[in-house]
């Protein structure tokens, strides 16, 4: 029960490390961003190809993938996303599943198709009330609610952070005030696509990477951010733990069930939360 | 049309179309500021007059004309351009960025404009006292009017050269309507250059170096002389 | 514009205007006709129930202006229905087909009363995981009966003359239904209906103003759409013979888009053009590279960058007569006195 409970937090907490930027980005910018998937995935293969060249220094890793994925977020968002912009929505979704597309391809070709496994760095377990808990799965959880509190600190204390509350709720007027929004969201991007990497390196070590793994946490995200409130930084927060919880707990009882759960979860919310939002 | 040499001449729009898709809301508009004027737009619903500000201020396109700031044509120029030459721009729907509180608000105004925080703040309670007390609650828990002046007191922040204000007294109850009212004629104390559109004839007679009327997305009239009571009693049937 | 919208009677002289389509459909067999010796005939049978997919999408994102990642739930349901249907219940194609059309129908009704609600990135998202949820079900949950991974043979009969065994008689009959579908889109598109659709993808609010029952035009098209590519899914069935969870997976969604796209979205001929551009693509990459994705990733990069409109849009703007009428500059007139 208590590992089921463990487990389910560490999803949640990966999920939100991955969804905070697709909700934020979706909030300022209105793009449904697929290629956060290929960014995930690219900083992940990083971070496996740097974890044999730093002989298994998992920091150094770290920090080398986040620095790699940098510029891949910083060049999708200024020759993709910039330019599509304001325009149809559906045309940013097409481009940006585009990229997850090549990013895919890429990494199949660079690094095969065959999953990796990595190992989990920590290795020791806690022992409490007689169940064993990784240490490292309780690293992870620590660092998602620290990571919530930061931004919302952030968010409360500085001028940027300002800027990003207020352009969520009126662009137009953060504009008029003579602030260059446009700015702040691509800063905005970048540092959701690292917290996404950054997501990614820490459930490397408990997961196997593979291609499809972009796509397939992606498709979980969506219903996360669907759930949580697009823009919204607490309820991205609360729906990506309750669906961890929801994965961790059906998979207990169902274990292939686990991720379809996930769409149940999303399809009810859409149907109960009807009421106020743009019908038809 | 010219009111005066163009050294003096803060604003001149000439000739705006503007379109909504195919419904025109502009047609050819020319209108004109010096420095120092505070000039009023009047005119029923969808004349066109909250239109004209959105043009002024980046957040329309028009189809032609032009909008002449201190020499410099401004069209095209996004929003963020247009503030950052002095230019501020308080929208009709009095909104406040209302997950932020009063002090955040006011801070991203004064960040904008390049002013320190404490001097802004200042500004701000000595306009309006109400707000030393209500510095930390979230801008969103303020009445319409609270918000009115929250947002215009930002504007004064930006506007080192030009502010426009959208309807400041729509929907307000009269006690409110006189606090802004005396913050305008502050403004107007101070030689800030405005542009305000109003319904409230009371004000607009009080406070206008001159009103510009409109029907229909047109200017049909420009009175001078507010004092012209002739003029201002035509002015009543028009509305 | 009110007129548009406006429901008109079938007047007497529709009967001439049926002429042109009939021409039409006439070309469209004699092109598909001429296609075999080229392609050979298992390719065109291929490419033909890919087309009736696409146009099932053109018609949602083309015309209605919705874009859905989860176009494929309605093809894998067509293909499960029926294979299922004619392993445990009847061998009869035409009885297959028409399972397999009623399982996508029924399967978009339910949806559809919750997606046609939305919009945008919800519809588009909600759709893709109603896919996700359909290839889960197919793949794990009712394995017993699908088979899961490893896929499943249906067990088709041959009927009278029609024996999908024959290459050529798999080919008269998918040509049939192509044509069937075609002139339905046809009519539909050009309807009243159809230009309702089109004033929803517009601007859906001003139609709802006019006081149209939005949502049940919505629904409605939907349903087609899904009906659609059900009959699609069962074409597939009942000529391939063997279906696996790839007919029902959701990143298969990316071909339908990319053919409705490149083809030229909101054109019946775009949609048979995309259809045979994709499958073309695919032909040909597949069997020289291990990886083609990219370039569709690439080529669809371009797409919405530079050719929005699709090869039938390209087309059209070379038809097009360059003689330009110059607009006249009223910013230079309001200058002179």
């Amino acid at each position: 029960m208590i590992q089921s409970l463990v487990y389910g937090l560490t999803i949640g907490a990966i999920l939100y490390f991955f969804s905070i930027g697709l909700s934020i980005t979706f909030g300022t910018m209105h793009i449904i961003n697929f290629a956060h998937g290929m960014v995930y995935l690219l900083g992940v293969y990083f971070f496996i190809t740097l974890l044999a060249a730093f002989k298994g220094m998992v920091p150094l890793a770290a920090c080398g993938a986040l620095l790699l994925g940098a510029p891949v977020a910083y060049l999708t968002e200024r020759f993709v996303i910039r330019r599509l912009y304001g325009e149809s929505l559906d045309y940013a979704m097409i481009a940006t599943y585009a990229l997850l597309l090549i990013g895919t391809d890429v990494v199949k070709f660079f690094w095969g198709t065959t999953p990796y496994p990595v190992t989990d760095p920590i290795g020791t377990s806690v022992h409490i009330l007689g169940f064993g808990l990784p240490v490292y799965r309780i690293l992870i959880i620590a660092l998602a609610v620290l990571l919530f509190l930061g931004l919302n600190q952030l968010t409360k204390r500085s001028v940027a952070g300002k800027i990003v509350v207020a352009a969520l709720e009126d662009k137009d007027g953060v504009r008029c005030l003579g602030i260059n929004v446009d700015r702040y969201f691509s800063g905005v991007f970048v540092l959701g696509s690292l917290l996404a990497v950054l997501g990614g390196v820490l459930y490397a070590p408990i997961s196997t990477a593979e291609p499809y793994m972009g796509y397939n946490i992606l498709l979980i995200a969506f219903a996360v951010v669907v759930t949580g409130g697009m823009g919204s930084f607490t309820g991205t927060f609360v729906a990506a733990f309750a669906m961890g919880l929801v994965i961790a707990f059906t998979g207990r009882f169902w274990s292939q069930a686990a991720d379809t759960m996930v769409f149940v979860v999303m399809t009810l919310v859409i149907i109960f939360r009807r009421e106020g939002r743009t019908e038809g | 049309m010219l009111l005066g040499d163009r050294e003096t001449v803060l604003l001149r729009v000439e000739g705006l179309d503007v379109a909504y898709g195919q419904a025109k809301a502009l047609h050819e508009v020319s209108i004109e500021l010096k420095q120092g004027e505070m000039v009023f737009i009047v005119g029923r619903n969808g004349a066109g007059k909250t239109t004209l500000l959105k043009t002024i201020a980046g957040l329309m396109k028009p189809a032609a004309g032009s909008v002449v700031f201190m020499g410099e044509d401004v069209i095209g120029l996004p929003p963020e351009k247009v503030a950052q030459r002095g230019i501020a721009y308080v929208a009709q729907d009095k909104k406040v960025f209302s997950q932020l509180t009063v002090r955040d608000n006011l801070e991203l105004a004064a960040f904008a404009a390049g002013m320190e925080l404490e001097q802004a703040l200042d500004i701000a309670t000595t306009m309006y006292p109400d707000f030393k007390q209500r510095m930390h609650v979230k801008a969103g828990s303020l009445s319409g009017g609270q918000r009115e002046i929250l947002l215009i007191a930002r504007a004064l922040f930006i506007s080192r050269r030009l502010l426009m204000i959208d309807e400041p007294t729509e929907g307000l109850a009269s006690i409110v309507i006189e606090e802004i009212f005396r913050i305008l004629v502050n403004t107007k104390q101070q030689k800030r250059s405005a542009i305000i559109v109003e319904q409230n004839l009371g004000i607009v007679k009080r406070l206008a170096d001159r009103i510009y009327v409109m029907k229909e997305g047109r200017v049909i009239e420009v009175i001078s002389d507010p004092s012209d009571t002739a003029a201002t009693a035509e002015l009543e049937s028009l509305l | 514009m009110l007129e548009t919208y406006s429901l008109r009677s079938n007047a007497p002289w529709t009967a001439f205007k049926r002429l042109p389509v009939l021409a039409e459909l006439v070309l469209i067999a004699a092109v598909f006709t001429a296609l075999i010796p080229v392609l050979h005939v298992h390719r065109v049978n291929d490419y033909m129930i890919f087309c009736i997919f696409v146009l099932s999408f053109d018609l949602l994102y083309g015309y209605m202006g919705r874009l859905s990642f989860g176009q494929m739930l309605y093809l894998g349901t067509g293909a499960y229905v029926s294979a299922i249907f004619s392993i445990h219940v009847n061998g009869n194609p035409l009885l297959s087909l028409m399972a397999g059309l009623a399982g996508g129908t029924v399967t978009a009704a339910l949806i559809g009363l919750i997606v046609s609600r939305l919009s945008e990135a919800p519809f588009a998202l909600s759709n893709l995981a109603f896919n996700q949820v359909g290839f889960f079900l197919v793949g794990s949950t009712f394995q017993n009966i699908t088979n899961g991974e490893n896929g499943l043979s249906a067990a088709v009969e041959s009927w009278g003359y029609l024996d999908f065994a024959n290459e050529y008689v798999a080919y008269g009959f998918i040509l049939c239904c192509f044509l069937l579908v075609f002139a339905g889109m046809r009519y539909l598109t050009a309807s009243p209906f159809g230009v309702m659709i089109r004033s929803i993808k517009e601007n859906e609010v001003r139609v709802r103003f006019l006081g149209f029952n939005v949502f049940w035009y919505k629904w409605i098209t939907f349903v087609i759409c899904g009906a659609i590519a059900g009959l699609a899914g069962s074409l597939y069935t009942l000529y391939v013979g063997f279906i696996s969870p790839v007919f029902i997976h959701p990143l298969h969604n990316v071909d339908v888009i990319f053919a409705c796209l490149i083809g030229g979205a909101g054109n019946l001929y775009g949609a048979i053009i995309g259809g045979f551009m994709f499958m073309g693509m695919k032909d040909i990459l597949s069997n020289h590279l291990a990886q083609w994705e990219w370039m569709l990733g690439l080529i669809l990069l371009s797409i919405v960058f530079w050719f929005r409109r699709g090869v039938t849009g390209l087309l059209a703007s070379f038809a097009r007569t360059p003689a330009r009428v110059p607009r006249p500059r009223q910013m230079e007139e309001r200058l002179e006195p």
